[in-house]
């Protein structure tokens, strides 16, 4: 038996999303079954399924050194403030 | 590997802010148990509900029903089926050993499908008054549910229990527009299924109801049940039909229906696995299970990728 994540896509909407996962003993009947089970009623027009096995995961400590990199944005805070005080001094 | 936390307060905390649990952290012991005994429950339920509906697609009157109910059944099953990954996920047990369990009677399945369905009528009354309770049910729990995988997986049988309510409806309006006998099936119906829908909704919640501290659960169970009767007794009384509760009163002034005392034994006897119909589904149930062992004996055995 092998588990599978099956990932839903809709024409000309967004990107496939994760939906859920599915035990089948092999592809076809695994793509079976995720139609049976999660395309019940439309629930997309596209369908991704992979062996959970063969997912490449980045865990949260592989991700999380790039949400604390200010540099990468700007708040537009010392603009706002220069356009403020120039309002002001109208 | 996922997040981790320090103690049960610094747990406690995270959810007090709005945090949601994956599969992979490392969720205190006592959270990981709960959160499992719930999905499973909640999976044995679906699938012991579909295998009613599967004894009532040969009998199901008229094409068209007889499909809503072939598709009903298919829905529940699938839902057993998702709510089976999402619980096997929590590593306590696999699927097959949550099935064995259910089958060799050892772990429960709600009060509702502890009773038999012997008429179309009660068909009805089910598709009506236990769709009606689950769906509030679930939805509380949608609404606020700190474990991620549950949540998600909710929300897609939510929508689909919503179908099944507005068949129940559909289904009630056209008993109601039938002859004698068929009202008079549908009032029977009513009478067996009113008080077991109800107690579905269980005792009032405590205080301390560890679920609702850890967010599985958003509502409590007098609330969901007070709000059930406020919309099925006036429903029913509408197309003339009457509901078995001596104590039921109304509020004129706020036109608010309350029900009577609720006897609870009927419930305790189901959780210990000792209802009406108890022994007989889960005899059946188990005979599927032995019936079509070597389905999955040859599904085990094949090579990987011999089929495809």
């Amino acid at each position: 038996m092998h588990t599978y994540e099956i990932f839903l896509k809709k024409d000309g909407q967004e990107e496939y999303r994760h939906a859920g996962s599915i035990d089948a003993p092999d592809d076809e009947l695994a793509l079976l079954l995720a139609r049976e089970n999660y395309l019940r009623r439309a629930e997309g027009d596209l369908l991704w399924m992979v062996d959970r096995t063969h997912l490449l995961v980045g865990d949260r400590d592989f991700v999380a050194p790039n949400s604390d990199k200010p540099h990468r944005d700007n708040d537009g805070l010392l603009v706002a403030a220069h356009r403020k005080s120039q309002r002001e001094a109208q | 590997m996922g997040r981790t936390w320090s103690s049960m307060d610094d747990f406690e905390a995270f959810l007090d802010d709005g945090g949601m649990v994956e599969v992979d952290d490392d969720m205190p012991d006592e959270y990981r148990a709960a959160v499992f005994r719930f999905i499973e429950l909640h999976a044995n339920s679906e699938l012991m509900g579909g295998l009613t509906e599967r004894d009532w697609i040969p009998m199901t009157p008229g094409l068209r029903h007889k499909m809503a109910v072939l598709a009903k059944t298919q829905d529940e099953i699938g839902h057993g089926h998702l709510l089976y990954m999402v619980a096997a996920d929590l590593g306590v047990k696999t699927r097959r050993e949550m099935l064995e369990d259910l089958f060799a009677g050892r772990s429960r399945f709600q009060n509702v499908f502890h009773y038999p369905a012997r008429t179309w009528g009660d068909q009805v009354a089910i598709c009506l008054l236990v769709d009606g309770a689950a769906v509030p049910s679930q939805k509380a729990v949608y609404k606020d549910c700190s474990y991620g995988p549950y949540k998600r997986i909710l929300k897609r049988i939510i929508a689909e229990e919503g179908f099944h309510l507005r068949l129940g409806e559909e289904r009630v309006l056209k008993i109601a527009e039938g002859t004698d006998a068929q009202r008079a099936m549908f009032q029977q119906s009513i009478d067996d299924w009113w008080w077991p829908a109800l107690r579905l909704f269980g005792p009032d919640s405590r205080p301390n109801d560890r679920l609702a501290r850890w967010r599985l659960k958003s509502e409590k169970n007098e609330v969901m049940r007070a709000g059930w009767v406020q919309k099925f007794v006036p429903m029913l009384h509408s197309y003339g039909f009457t509901i078995p509760d001596p104590g039921l009163t109304h509020d004129a002034e706020t036109d608010t229906w309350t029900c009577g005392p609720i006897d609870w034994e009927p419930l305790k006897r189901t959780m210990a696995m000792d209802g009406p119909d108890t022994a007989r589904r889960i005899a059946e149930a188990s005979a599927a299970w032995e019936t079509t062992r070597w389905v999955r004996d040859a599904l085990d055995a094949a090579p990987a990728g011999a089929v495809a």
